[in-house]
């Protein structure tokens, strides 16, 4: 997959979402179903990386791209994020006309809506990628259960994750290759 | 200018609205450099842009002190040292790969990304699945997967069937909030 090919992927996926990982279910349908340039056991691992640094939840993208393409792969991610956000400039000088206007309104919710659900089947195969053991579903579970219902950090929680099923490893309890 | 963008926007963890509230503490209340107008117009749009609402955040904010070349400055400055940092953690990864040790603490990690996923889900949704909006909310949300899993439409065409369904039929006029624009 060429660098421009990989931009266009990358920025129709960023473009077309409104934060946060809404952006997975395209990057997945487009680089691990339909290229197969990526796996889905490197998508968890780029969520892993977004959410042990700083910084906003899409970064994730950089890291796809650096897997696919190597170090100008990661930029051109850099760029499919950026991009977008230039939207705002001429946003921001036909403001307040139709910032209200109820369809306007009912449009970019509908989107982002339909952006959750599309997000859920996204998790299906993740899941199956990632979950091929007891240990890890005992992980997903409570981990799911701890940003559910507590405000611990998601940096706390992979780390967390890290060493328990580290110790599971030890352990004997699992095996990893 | 720059510095501000960077400390808060590249070395907050947390996700946008710990950054967005760090800069309203620092841009606004500290600094001055923008009124509690400039900052709600900012956090409307940035919610309309596409792409992350941090970035497009800053970008508006830097429009607003300082026009084209304060927005590109906001811009760079709250992307590329997180940019980097992923840059750099990734390749640590890769090369890491192949070690016993790391391979057991990914697959615990890895674990846990799926849990951030499905949160991810929760934490889009959650804020429609209340009040008046609840059942709209359900029904989009439910046909959207069932296009995507079911019927085998691509993400992008069930966006933009989510976007036509949106703009043709917004919801009953809700007596709240809004009131009169």
């Amino acid at each position: 997959m060429g660098l421009w090919e990989l931009y266009v992927v990358l920025l129709e996926s960023t473009a077309t979402s409104f934060g946060g990982l809404a952006s997975l279910p395209l990057l997945h349908d487009a680089l691990v179903t339909n290229a197969h340039v990526l796996s889905d056991q490197q998508l968890n691992e780029a969520i892993v990386i977004n959410r042990s640094t700083p910084g906003p939840v899409g970064f994730y993208v950089v890291s796809i791209g650096y897997f696919v393409a190597g170090l100008p792969g990661a930029l051109v991610g850099w760029l499919a994020i950026v991009t977008p956000a230039l939207a705002i400039i001429p946003a921001a000088h036909f403001a307040g006309r139709w910032i209200d206007h109820p369809r306007v309104k009912s449009t970019l919710q509908a989107v982002v809506i339909a952006s959750a659900g599309l997000l859920a089947a996204t998790s299906i195969p993740l899941g199956r990628s990632a979950l091929t053991d007891a240990v890890a579903i005992v992980i997903a579970v409570v981990a799911l259960a701890v940003l559910l219902f507590t405000r611990v950090g998601s940096l706390w929680i992979i780390a967390a994750a890290a060493v328990a099923s580290t110790a599971a490893s030890a352990a004997g309890l699992i095996s990893v290759i | 200018m720059a510095k501000v963008f960077v400390r808060h926007g590249s070395f907050t963890f947390g996700g946008g609205a710990v950054i967005m509230l760090a800069l309203h503490r620092e841009a606004l209340e500290r600094r001055g450099w923008i009124d509690e107008d400039d900052f709600g117009l900012c956090f409307a749009l940035a919610r309309l842009t596409p792409g992350t609402t941090v970035l497009a955040f800053c970008a508006g904010i830097g429009l607003r002190m300082r026009g084209l070349s304060g927005a590109m400055v906001a811009l760079l400055a709250s992307s590329l040292p997180c940019a980097v940092m992923v840059i750099a953690a990734t390749a640590l990864f890769a090369f890491w790969q192949d070690n016993h040790w790391v391979q057991a603490a990914i697959h615990g990690a890895i674990a846990a990304a799926v849990a951030l996923t499905v949160w991810g889900v929760w934490s889009i949704a959650s804020p429609y699945l209340k009040g008046p909006t609840l059942y709209r909310a359900l029904l989009i949300a439910a046909t959207a997967f069932l296009l995507f899993q079911v019927v085998g439409l691509s993400p992008i065409q069930v966006i933009l069937t989510a976007a036509v369904g949106g703009a043709l039929f917004p919801p009953k006029a809700t007596p709240t909030a809004d009131g009169v624009a």
